[in-house]
């Protein structure tokens, strides 16, 4: 009771509404804002401006981690100055509007095409765009694979007709620059080779063992998987392969593909 | 589920208690939040753990490798879920997007009972993700209480709320946190998580003393416990649950344990994470702790 009245006596009558309150603690936490300053309890040993130092610290800590974590690589890359300034930048422009970290670095890709002096090297913003489907392929909706017995269970006559659907967590993903390989010489904490321009197509997904993996496809499986997405069934699909290279086994080149597919567990059974 | 032991028809009470403190029928025992780091050891290992606690938003996920382990996990002990974004305290909108996912993985999961904070986590849609304080005062207290009524309300069951650690305290407050806090769950229904080392945090920081705080909260309204480490630097201390729990700690939780009685009781440990027997030596700490002050529970 005694330090209820203690307490009581510390707190001049102030009728600023709870909705300016949270108004100005959020400028001051986003924009270095201070005003709200004047309504925080000066007591004890630590000013009023450290306390509320504090919980600016801790915000800003918060994000670093969550894009520290997110994007080891890029990190690696930028080393320890340029990641800072990006951090800061990002921050600063892409406040937290959602309720999941998961979230938060989602537009760090575009934050990095598009800001000086990250924009000169396009590589930087692939690096991080490839670091965010590898989260997105990671935590993708789940389903069951389609399996080599799944296949076998079907009439020899319908596979014509048979339309594959990939599993939920596959990515396919284009990059202007050797960003996949750069990631992974980096990974593998070797020395990149420098940047050099060259569109490449990559497929992202988690496999049967609920592991993340990728790999690089060439223009044709590209194409062949761009025909699956738009639903074509799998005659379509051998008559694109005849087309392409009327000399060649099709049949075989076909089964080849679709055995790959259902191995490294890109499909869904249906 | 929660209660792997026989529970006296007549009374509510477990009946193998040597206990001369009655044992309420929602205790689960003593458990540990549950981290990525210690899936794996928690399916292989026989272990001495009663219950988890889980962060519902880690899990707001639509599939993949953590999703699978909480589930399997899940089907071998009773959870709870402890959430961070519910944000009561906002002049925002409530979040029902949000609340919507919550609700989701509540009934994906079937917990014990869900938890979040009492304080505010943004507002104009930015969110802080930090758990930050409000002021003590009617305004605050109907604001809050209207909308725990609506969340409870949304999810069909009360809802725990969680004291947070405080570094700063505003000048338009016009009662102790526990008088507000207290308030908040008479009025709205809600039910309390008692975060012990946060009182303790808070108590250093604002001068006050943690035995007011405890006496002034409503014995029957506590359900749960949380005690974590923090990092002290003299002139204040901070709530960062990276260290082991601390002496003062653990004095102030046997001081609990005086008021409350049995109380599901748990550790967090979020930052600096050790391997699980490390953190399952803390809960034996609790367990012990609980039996010298409650005596046994059979
Ligand atoms: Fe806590």
């Amino acid at each position: 009771m005694k330090n209820d009245e203690k307490n009581k006596s510390k707190y001049s009558v102030s009728k600023l509404s709870l909705h300016s309150l949270q108004q100005q603690m959020m400028n001051y936490l986003t924009d270095d804002k201070s005003a709200v300053a004047q309504h925080v309890v000066e007591h004890g040993g630590i000013s009023r401006e450290a306390r509320l130092h504090i919980y600016k610290n801790a915000y800003q800590m918060r994000f670093k981690e969550t894009i520290d974590n997110d994007h080891q690589i890029l990190g690696m890359y930028l080393g320890d100055d340029l990641f800072d300034q990006m951090v800061s930048g990002y921050i600063k422009a892409y406040p937290s509007n959602n309720t999941s970290l998961r979230n938060f670095a989602d537009s760090l890709p575009t934050f990095l095409a598009n800001q000086i002096p990250f924009k000169d090297y396009p590589l930087i913003s692939e690096l991080a765009h490839f670091e965010r489907l590898l989260m997105v392929a990671f935590d993708a909706k789940d389903a069951n694979h389609f399996t080599r017995e799944h296949l076998l269970e079907m009439p020899h006559k319908h596979w014509p007709s048979l339309v594959f659907r990939f599993h939920p967590s596959v990515q396919i993903a284009m990059f202007n620059f050797n960003s996949v390989e750069t990631w992974q010489a980096l990974k593998q904490e070797q020395a990149p080779e420098p940047a050099k321009q060259a569109a490449n197509i990559w497929l992202l997904w988690r496999n049967n063992d609920r592991l993340t993996q990728f790999r690089s496809l060439s223009q044709q499986e590209h194409h062949l998987m761009t025909m699956m997405l738009n639903g074509h069934d799998f005659a379509s699909l051998c008559d694109n392969l005849l087309s392409q290279s009327p000399n060649e086994d099709i049949s075989q080149l076909a089964l080849n593909y679709l055995l790959s597919w259902i191995d490294d567990g890109i499909l869904a059974s249906h | 589920m929660a209660n792997n032991q026989p529970i006296d028809n007549m009374t509510g009470e477990r009946s193998l208690s040597l206990s001369n403190v009655p044992v309420p029928e929602h205790f689960l025992g003593f458990g540990l939040g549950l981290r990525t780091e210690h899936f794996q050891d928690v399916l292989n290992d026989k272990i001495n753990i009663d219950w988890f606690e889980v962060v519902s938003e880690n899990f707001m996920v639509d599939g993949g490798k953590p999703k699978h382990y909480l589930h399997s996990i899940r089907e071998l002990y009773p959870m709870v879920m402890h959430g961070v974004s519910l944000s009561i305290g906002s002049t925002d909108p409530l979040n029902f997007d949000y609340l919507r996912k919550l609700k989701v993985l509540t009934n994906e999961l079937q917990p014990e009972w869900i938890s979040d904070h009492l304080c505010w986590t943004g507002a104009h849609e930015k969110n802080s993700h930090d758990l930050l304080p409000l002021p003590y005062n009617d305004e605050a207290l109907n604001h809050v209480c209207q909308r725990v009524e609506q969340v409870q309300e949304f999810l069909g069951r009360p809802i725990l709320l969680e004291n947070v650690s405080s570094y700063l305290s505003y000048k338009n407050s016009t009662m102790t946190e526990w008088q507000f806090f207290n308030e908040v769950a008479r009025r709205s229904g809600c039910e309390i998580l008692l975060d012990i080392n946060n009182i303790y945090v808070s108590a250093r920081n604002h001068d006050f003393n943690p035995q007011d705080y405890l006496n002034g909260i409503a014995k029957d309204k506590v359900k749960q416990f949380h005690l974590a480490g923090h990092s002290d630097y003299g002139d204040y201390v901070i709530d960062t649950h990276d260290h082991p729990v601390a002496d003062p700690v653990w004095q102030l939780y046997e001081k609990a344990l005086q008021r409350f009685g049995w109380i599901s009781t748990m550790i967090e440990r979020d930052d600096n994470i050790p391997p699980l027997v490390e953190l399952l030596a803390e809960v034996d700490t609790a367990r012990n702790i609980a039996t010298k002050t409650l005596g046994s529970l059979g």
